[in-house]
Formats: C-alpha cells, structure tokens, sequence
C-alpha cells in the first residue's frame, strides 16, 4: 500500500510554497497529484523550460469559442508551481487531477453559467456572465476560495501570509506537522459549509485520481491541493467512496478544449485586476518568496528607488531610517517581522516626509508590480492566437498575404466585423490595417491599407495575458489606458475608438471612469476639449450599428459641469490661452447644436451668457461668446449692438477693444453675408459713431476684417451696397433708397473693407451705386 | 556642571495656575500605567511604548483604571509617532492649525519622559543660544569662560537630562537657527567650542517639534533637517462625530479649569458649532449638496472649543446658566469674520442660505440677525 499525504495549501502563498517545498525536499515522493487540469497535463513538462519564466499561466479553452476559457496563473511563490518544479527536477511522476475542463467548460456543466465551480482553484473564468455573477461572493465561496485567510481574518489578522507567518512558520517543528494541523482546521471549518454540488463533482475526480495513482504503484505520492479540498481528498479511500464518486463523476457532458502557456503579469495576479483568487500585492509576496532574510531591507531600498526614478529625494540614510522605523512598530505591535502595512507606514514617514502625493505616485509599480511572465517559443499556440486565426478565417482576411487596399461598406455585416476586428487589433498594438480615406460619398464606408508583419505573433501571444480573445484582450488594453489617461479629453477619445471597435464592455468602464474624472476635473477647457467628439459619437455612432445611449448620458453629464466652471475658466486668460478657449467655445457649442437637446442647449446659453456678463474676462472671449448668443438667437440683434457699442465704448482701453471685435467677427465672413442680421448689427454700430470714434476704432475693425478672405469682404461690400441691404432686416421693403446719403458712407467702407490693393476690385460695385 | 532648573518640574504647582501642565493633569493616569505597566521600556523612559499610546488613545487598565483618551483620531498614527521616538528619531507633527500638534507633543513628552516643560517656542526672533546655550554675561566677564557660566537651553537640558525636548512652530524658527538642530539631531551632542567641551546626549534624549503645514513657505525645512525627522501628520478630525467628541471633552475640562458656574453645553449646541466650522472649513453643506464660500481663518477645531468655552462663560455670567445661541453667535462670527469685508459677506451668504433654511436653527439664525 503506498503512502500518501495531502498537503493543503494556500494558492500563491509563499509561507505555504515554502513550507511545501521544505516538505517535499524531505520526503521525496515519487508521485505528484497537484490541483490543476488535467486537460493541461501533457504541458506540465514545459514548466521546467529554461525560457519558462513566472509569472505564467496554463489557459485552458474551448478552440470553437475562445471566449469560454480559464486561466490559471503561477508565480514563482505559487506552492503548485513550486510543486511542479520539483517533481520536475525530481524525475517524479507528476499529474493534474482536477476536474477535467473538457467537462467544466462543456454546455451544460453546472447550474446557470456556473462556468467555474472550482473557487478553491486559482483560475478566473473568463466569461463576462461568469465574471459578473461572482464579483461579489457570498461569504461561504470567501471561505472556500482562501480558507487560510479567512481563518486568520477571524484570529484578527489583516492577511492570511502574516497569519501563516505567526502560527505556522514559527511555530511547527516538522513541516509535516504544518499539514497535518491545517487539514484539522479545514475539517472543523467545512463542518460549518454546506455541501456544494459543483464542489463535489471536483473532488470526486480528485479522489478518483488519487486511487488511479495508488493503483499504479507508486510508493509515496504527494497531493497538492488547496486546503479547503484537503480533508475531502483525504476520504479518498473511504469504504463506499468509489462507488460515490464514480456516480458523481457519471454522465457528465464533455466538449474538446486546448491548452497553453501564457505569459502573466503580476499586474493580472493581483485582486485589483478583478481576479478573484488574487493577493493584494504580488510584489510583497515575491519579495518574501524571493528575499526571506531581508525582507524589509530590499522592500525599502526598491521603495527609494522608484522615487528616485521619479526624480524624488530618497537618501540612504532615510532607508535606513524607515527600517529602523518599520522594525519598531513590528516589535511594538507584536510581530516577528514587518508587514507591509509597517513598511508602508515606515516609509510615509521617513521617505515621504508625511506627503502622500510622492507614495500614490509610486504605489502601483512597488506593491503591485510589474514582472512579466515569459513562455518558451515553442510552446502551443495561446487561445487569443487561436481566436485571432478563428476570426480571420471567418472574416476572410488573410495575415501574411501582400499589403492591399480594403473598402468596407459599414452596411454589410461582415465588412463591420471586419473593422471592429481591425480596430480591436489595432487596440492591442497590431497596426494591420491603417485607415485611409475613403473614396466616395457616405459615412458607412471605410478605406484600410493592410500589411502584416511577422513579428507581430509575438504581440499576440502577449496579449493573453489581457484576455482569452482578440476582443478581451483589446479591452483590457483599453482599461489599462483608461486607468492611465490623466485628461478627460483622452477618455473621450478612447471611446470613440471603443465604438469602432465594438467593446461595448470596456466602452462602459471606460465611460464609468471618464464620469469619475469629469465630476473631479477641476480643469474645465478639458472637459470642453471631451465635448466636441463625444457629442458627434452620440449623434452620428448610430451608422456602425453601436448603441450610443451611454455616451449621451456622458455628454449630458458633462455640459452643466463646463457650463458651471466656465466664467471662472475664462478668467485672466492671456491672449494665446484666450484665443484657444475661444477655439473651445465655438467647438463646444457646435457640439450642443448637434445634440440638439433643449435642455442642455438653455444650460449653455445661460453659460455663455454669464460669460457674455463678464467685464475683465479677455474681449476675445466676451465678443465670441455675444456672437454665439447671437447665432442662437438668445440675444436679439439690438442687445448684441448694445453689448458692442459698451464693449468698444471710448472708455474702454483699445487692446480690450479689439480682442473683443476680434473675437466677435473673427472668420465669420460666410456669415456677414449670408447670415440673418449679422451685417446689420455691424453696419448699423459702426455708422452710428461719431468721426472722432471711429477714427479711433479703426485700426482695430480693419484688423479684424483682415482675418475674412478677400473674395467674401467684397461680398460684404456687395451685399452692403445692395440697397437695403446695409440696413437691418426690419427695414421695410420698397423704402426709398437715398443714393446719395449711401454714397456718403462709401469712401470710409472702402477704407474699411478695402485693403489699398484691393481697391481696384471694388470699383465695379461702387459705381453701380453712383 | 550647572543643574539646571528642570528641577522645577518637581516642584508641587499649586491649584490656582490657569493651566496644568499634562504631566500634572494627568499625574495620577500616568501612575495608573506605570504600575501596570510590564513591557520593556526604552532606556530612561517612564512608560513602554505601548502604555505611552495607551495613554494617548485611552483605555481602561486591568485594574480597572480608566485612562481618558488624549488624542482622538486614528491609532496608528500615535504608533508610528511613538515607535519614531522609541527608536531615538526626531518626531516633526504637521498639521494645519488646531490639529493638536501641540497637545500631542505635550502629552508625548509628559508620558515618555514625566515633563513636558523643556521647550524651544519657535519665533522669527529665535537665536541660537535658545536651542543650544547663553551665557550668563556678569560670570563670564568676571571669570571668563567656564560651564559656570552657560546658560543651558531647554534643549541642552533635555540632553543632559535624558528627556525629551519640545519645539513649537519649528518652521517660524529663521532658517541659520533652524540649522543648529542638526548636529543635536545626528550627532546627539552639543558642543562648546568656548570651553573645548561638549554636551553628550543622555539616553532617552529626543526632540519632538511641530510646525503647521499650511504656512510652510514661512522657513522651509532644509532637506538636510528634514531628513532628521521622522514626518507625521496629523489630520482634521475626519468626522463629525470625532469633532464633537474633542469638542465635549476639551470643553468640559476648560468648564472646570476655569470654574465656570454654567451646565455643561447640550449635545446639540455643539453639534452646531461643530457644523458650521466644518461646513465653511470644507466649503461645502454637512449633506454635500451645496457648495459653500469659505472665508479667510482656518475655523480649527481649536477655535470651535475656545467659541464653545467663552459662550458657556458668557451663559454663566451674563445669562441664565444655560448655553444659548446667542451666547455662540458672537464668537463664531468673530472666528469667521476675519477680514471684515470679504469674511462679512461669505458669514451673510452663509446665514441667508445655508442656516435660514433650517428650520430648527431658527433661533440661531435670529440671533445672528441681532447682532449684525
């Protein structure tokens, strides 16, 4: 009868690989059953690869759809991958006994898009339904996902590391003792749990593999399995158990599945990456793992480091001090060694001098991490590579084949298949196609120039550790840029780009995100800058098909956030500044007019209004904002003459003055003439001044009729000419038309209108009048 | 050597001082944690660590002992400031005003070292014979130079002693006298050039030094006496509930200080106080839906005790014994209205918008009316 021992671990606990490890080195089985799939087993040998470097996962996924996948990721201090290395280095046996994924990913496994029932697994499951359902697990799935940690939860301990560290590392004799006494608190914990019908089906295919193994005659074979599972395995020989299990296991449904090795990120392994069997900082756990002895000393010295990289003081002897600092409050709150939150504190108050700014700027790359995982060369292809050659059969495009031009017609369903594929990949940095311009009326075509390189497999194979498909993975890119944007403005560039790429998924976070950073912005041109291509999204999304209700909730979010902040942004402005934010205003309202909502258009006009109001912002941005008052009819013709006969009042200092004409009439020639009542308000402010005035003010009106093209001032002058047609709108038809009063006004048009040069075209017109 | 007179720490303080200092307040609490106390205590201190945060945070001994808390915010904090000094570091508490830096650091050097007088009040007028040593002139003409005649600093003394050193507004300290600091802080000892002799640091010497966050301009740190610190900050209280708490216990110790005859203020007149500071402090309604000009002081809690103690005194006085809104409003107006035409017309707003909306502060905002 051969000896075996479980040993119940905790998933990426290096306490645990450590004690596990010491554990095995002594007792030297021949045989490994680790917790894992066995569908992956043929794999497990490319563990031992010299290019194997964690940390990595094994990817388990249907080839028909890519998108129903788990991944289960090792890093160097995961106890499995610690197993698997010895065996490995061992020449022992070693084998998956998991519940096959064949039959966890089959249709028809588990109740209600169960697609993972294994929460004591490390494995995320990758469909969304799956996801979303178990974001928040109820309190038993907790237990059973990290029953260690629950365990040093109710002995008061913040993280079941720091609790494997109190009363297991320090205190066991023999490792084995370790086990023993874990699997006694497991039995007493899943006293208290229900049984779990998923559950079960797993561990009746462990205990059905551990007596597979005993029959094969080995002489000590090892199981490595979460703790939870440890005190089900051990009744693996149980009187009747065979019997049981194999009824559990009996007609289960089963699918064809492939496997890979993927590259990981730490980034992905922590829980803030949404992975449910996560640890909150990969990185503390590897340098326990890593750097036992010095735990404290190298945390810290990397801590001064990325400050350093980030240009911040950080001097040896404040290391020095915050280690001194992070050993005193581990003495004094009862712990052998510091924990992250000591060190965390330590360096907050020696490194940091008490700021939290320079810590926020570093937290991520040191508690999280940035390691990237790699997977030998020749290792079988990954599910996004699968799922990338799947779509490019189904969409007839053809990697490799020479570069060439591809229209698509929007209309057509596979053709916008082909430009969310297009985009998606261009997402997750394969640039195949770049956009041209279409030939041709209509917005639902689209020109690409295709050209693929090879080297860009390697992108590919990259790009699992995002997500099981070409789409996941372009939506995790996304978020990823999404969490870095710092501008809203950049948001709303992103979703523009989500839309083409149809990730409706990640266009939802995304806009979660940009309404967070709206609602803090305190940088208001930002938001105007976000405005102008989310309100064309919203309006014109609809010819790609996408649903673009959201992305109006944004835009309706984001107008009264401008419209509240905009008369202090337009405050003290320099002329270049001004003259942007008056690019922005135009853009802005624009935006609003296509929108067409009354609501948000009453919300910028008052904006715009109080801006109007304003008697020391920049004149370029007080005219503008009169002028589109005007446009929009929420200033009548005679207030805008009065707003311009008090803006360019003789009180007023000249430079003031004119920014503020600037800013009215700037390249607005089409609108002098074809526009309803514009030329009239101009025409009639400007014969009403007295000669002194207008002397004064003229140099300021030529430079800005400068800006309009020549052609159109002389249509200004036409249109002036045209009798009545100087007059404003009200003026009665069939009034007579005093030639020569008009002809009085001529030579100071000329001056006005007619650069010396000019003059000569001028003539024409003039003469009619005469 | 001159023993100095830190003697007088010993002395008994009668009962008629205007202000007990914390390790006489406290004496009996700080018996309380000696007695009880069983840790290992850092060399020449008179608590262990851990009874010293005890004593800041509060805590009921195994004998039964209630220890008041002295400090009301977060735990760790107290650790970190603790264990900074435990482990012979400088402590500098920052924080805008009435954050109880001070009262922090007071109650740190009562407890670690059973005095709390040896302190360097930081000025711009503060030269360096106040943070290492004078001379007394007529001895030193007389004899010329000798230890006779040096006159030791507060901070000489703690070394000397083995005690902990305090500097208030160590930022408001001129930049050149900032600097003496350093050799104290990393060579932990005062030399005497004049007599070729230096002042080594006992065990248990520490400086504790506070300076507001806010006016950091005033004397910037130097990095090189930055470094010399360990930096905690000590937040506004976080909540409302905390602010009230300070306010309640501070004002009710001031009530028996000062003897004054008046019940102690309802939970709801404070309430108040509290609310108004922090709706104008923060700039936005205790239920986060309106925005709110804030004037120009700070509104500390500080000031929110000193506007609750002087209107109970107005209530005795003046009143009938009971804390009244109109024995509030002409002290919190005097702690908003500091620049009297900005502060008055934000104190308005706030009276038009914000307090005549609520219907049951009606006799506060009558009262506000009446004396503006």
């Amino acid at each position: 009868m051969p000896e075996i021992r479980i040993f119940g671990i905790r998933h990426h606990g290096p306490g645990s690989a450590r004690s596990l490890r010491a554990a095995l080195d002594a007792w030297r089985p021949d045989c490994l059953l680790i917790e894992g799939p066995p569908d992956a087993e043929a794999l497990i040998p490319l563990a031992g690869h010299a290019a194997m470097a964690p940390p990595v996962a094994l990817l388990v996924y249907r080839p028909d759809r890519p998108r129903d996948c788990a991944f289960f990721p090792f890093a160097a201090f995961s106890p499995e991958w610690v197993a698997m290395r010895h065996g490995i280095a061992a020449g022992a046996a070693l084998r998956f006994i998991d519940l096959p994924h064949a039959i966890q990913l089959a249709d028809g496994f588990g109740a209600d898009g169960e697609a993972s029932p294994g929460d004591g697994a490390p494995q995320p499951v990758a469909a969304p339904a799956a996801s979303a359902a178990e974001a928040v697990p109820a309190a038993p799935a907790a237990i059973r996902r990290d029953p260690l940690g629950e365990l040093a939860g109710a002995a008061g301990f913040p993280d079941g590391e720091r609790w494997w560290d109190a009363f297991v590392e320090s205190r066991a004799g023999e490792d084995g003792d370790v086990f023993a006494a874990i699997a006694e608190a497991m039995a007493a914990l899943r006293e208290g749990a229900g049984p779990d019908p998923g559950e079960e089906a797993r561990e009746a295919h462990m205990r059905t593999a551990i007596r597979r193994a005993a029959k094969d005659g080995f002489a000590r074979i090892a199981v490595v399995c979460g703790a939870w599972h440890g005190p089900a395995l051990a009744r693996h020989d149980a009187k009747g158990q065979a019997a049981a299990d194999a009824a559990t296991l009996k007609g289960l449904p089963k699918t064809k599945v492939a496997c890979a090795w993927a590259p990981w990120s730490y980034e992905r392994l922590a829980t803030a990456s949404g992975y449910r069997a996560g640890v909150l900082s990969p990185e503390w756990y590897d340098t326990l793992w890593h750097h036992e002895a010095r735990v404290a000393a190298r945390w810290l010295a990397r801590a001064a480091a990325l400050l350093r990289e980030e240009d911040l003081d950080a001097s040896p002897a404040s290391v020095i001090e915050a280690a001194r600092l992070a050993e005193a409050l581990a003495g004094f709150r009862g712990r052998a060694r510091p924990s992250l939150e000591d060190l965390d504190e330590a360096v907050q108050a020696t490194l940091c001098f008490a700021d939290p700014a320079p810590m926020a700027l570093i937290r991520r790359k040191l508690v999280i991490g940035e390691r990237l995982g790699a997977t030998p060369p020749d290792s079988p292809s990954t599910p996004v590579e699968a799922d990338f050659e799947a779509q490019c059969r189904r969409l007839r495009l053809k990697p490799g084949t020479d570069a060439g031009e591809l229209t698509l017609d929007l209309r057509k369903e596979t053709d916008l298949a082909r430009s969310h594929f297009l985009n998606r990949l261009q997402l997750i940095g394969i640039p195949w196609g770049t956009r041209r311009q279409a030939r041709g009326r209509g917005t639902f075509k689209e020109a690409w120039f295709l050209s693929w390189q090879p080297e860009w497999v390697v992108e590919l194979v990259a790009a699992s550790a995002e997500g099981g498909t070409v789409a996941q993975a372009a939506a995790g890119r996304v978020r990823t840029r999404a969490r870095a944007a710092a501008r809203v403005s950049e948001l709303s560039g992103l979703i523009g780009t989500l839309l083409d790429a149809d990730l409706a998924e990640a266009g939802a976070e995304v806009i979660r995100v940009l309404n967070d950073r709206a609602a803090l912005s305190a940088d208001v041109f930002d938001l105007m800058e976000a405005l102008p291509p989310l309100a064309e999204l919203a309006r014109y999304g609809s010819v790609r098909s996408s649903d673009t209700a959201p992305v109006l909730a944004v835009v309706r979010g984001l107008v009264p956030r401008v419209a509240a902040g905009l008369v202090a942004a337009c405050q003290s402005l320099d002329d270049e500044a001004a003259a942007a934010a008056k690019a922005r205003l135009v853009a802005v309202s624009g935006a609003i007019a296509l929108i067409e909502e009354p609501e948000l258009t009453a919300v910028w006009q008052e904006a715009l209004r109080g801006l109007a109001d304003q008697e020391h912002a920049h004149g370029r941005v007080v005219g503008r904002a009169v002028r589109l008052l005007f446009d929009d009819r929420a200033v009548a013709a005679e207030e805008a003459g009065d707003r311009m006969r008090l803006a360019l009042s003789r009180a007023a200092a000249a430079p003031a003055a004119a920014a503020w004409i600037e800013g009215f009439l700037e390249h607005s020639g089409t609108a002098l003439i074809h526009g309803r009542g514009l030329l009239p308000v101009v025409d009639e402010w400007l014969c009403g001044l007295d000669e002194e005035t207008f002397t004064e003010l003229l140099p300021l009106v030529r430079r800005t009729f400068a800006t309009i093209a020549p052609a159109e001032r002389r249509a200004i002058g036409e249109a002036l000419a045209r009798p009545g047609g100087g007059a404003s709108g009200d003026t009665a038809p069939g009034r007579t038309f005093d030639a020569e009063r008009a002809a009085r006004v001529l030579p100071i048009l000329r001056l006005l209108l007619g650069p010396a040069s000019e003059t000569r075209e001028w003539a024409a017109p003039e003469e009619d009048v005469r | 050597m001159p023993q100095t007179n830190g003697s007088q720490a010993a002395q008994p303080r009668e009962a008629a001082q205007l202000r007990q200092a914390a390790e006489d307040a406290f004496a009996e609490e700080i018996a309380a944690l000696r007695a009880a106390d069983d840790r290992p205590r850092p060399p020449n201190w008179q608590l262990s660590p851990q009874a010293v945060v005890t004593y800041l945070m509060g805590g009921r001994l195994a004998s039964g002992f209630e220890i008041t808390p002295k400090y009301i915010g977060e735990r760790r904090l107290m650790e970190v400031a603790v264990a900074t000094l435990a482990t012979d570091r400088a402590l500098l508490l920052l924080g805008v005003p009435g954050t109880a830096k001070s009262w922090v650091s007071e109650h740190l050097a009562a407890a670690i070292c059973g005095t709390s007088r040896l302190i360097v009040q930081g000025t711009a007028g503060a030269s360096e014979e106040a943070i290492r040593y004078g001379w007394n002139y007529a001895l030193l003409l007389a004899k010329g130079p000798s230890r006779e005649a040096v006159v030791a600093s507060p901070v000489m003394r703690a070394m000397n002693e083995g005690r902990i050193a305090r500097v208030e507004e160590l930022t408001r300290i001129p930049s050149e006298t900032q600097d003496s600091f350093i050799t104290v802080l990393s060579e932990k000892t005062l030399p005497i050039p004049e007599l070729n002799e230096e002042v080594p640091a006992r065990k248990g010497f520490n400086l504790i030094a506070t300076a507001n966050n806010r006016d950091r301009g005033v004397n910037e740190l130097s990095s090189a006496l930055k470094r010399r610190f360990n930096t905690v900050v000590l937040p506004p209280p976080a909540t409302i509930e905390a602010e009230i708490a300070i306010v309640e216990t501070r004002v009710a110790a001031l009530g028996r200080a000062f003897e004054i005859p008046a019940e102690p203020p309802g939970a709801d007149q404070i309430r108040r106080v509290v609310t108004i500071f922090r709706e104008l402090r923060e700039g936005v309604t205790a239920d986060g839906k309106a925005k709110v000009k804030q004037p120009s002081g700070t509104l500390s809690t500080a000031e929110a005790i000193s506007v609750v103690g002087s209107g109970l005194a107005l209530a005795a006085h003046f009143g009938d014994g009971r804390l009244s809104a109109h024995d509030l409003v002409s002290g919190i107006a005097g702690a908003v209205v500091k620049d009297p035409v900005q502060d008055a017309i934000v104190w308005r707003e706030y009276l038009e918008t914000v307090v005549k909306e609520r219907t049951e502060w009606k006799d506060f905002y009558r009262a506000a009316r009446e004396t503006a």
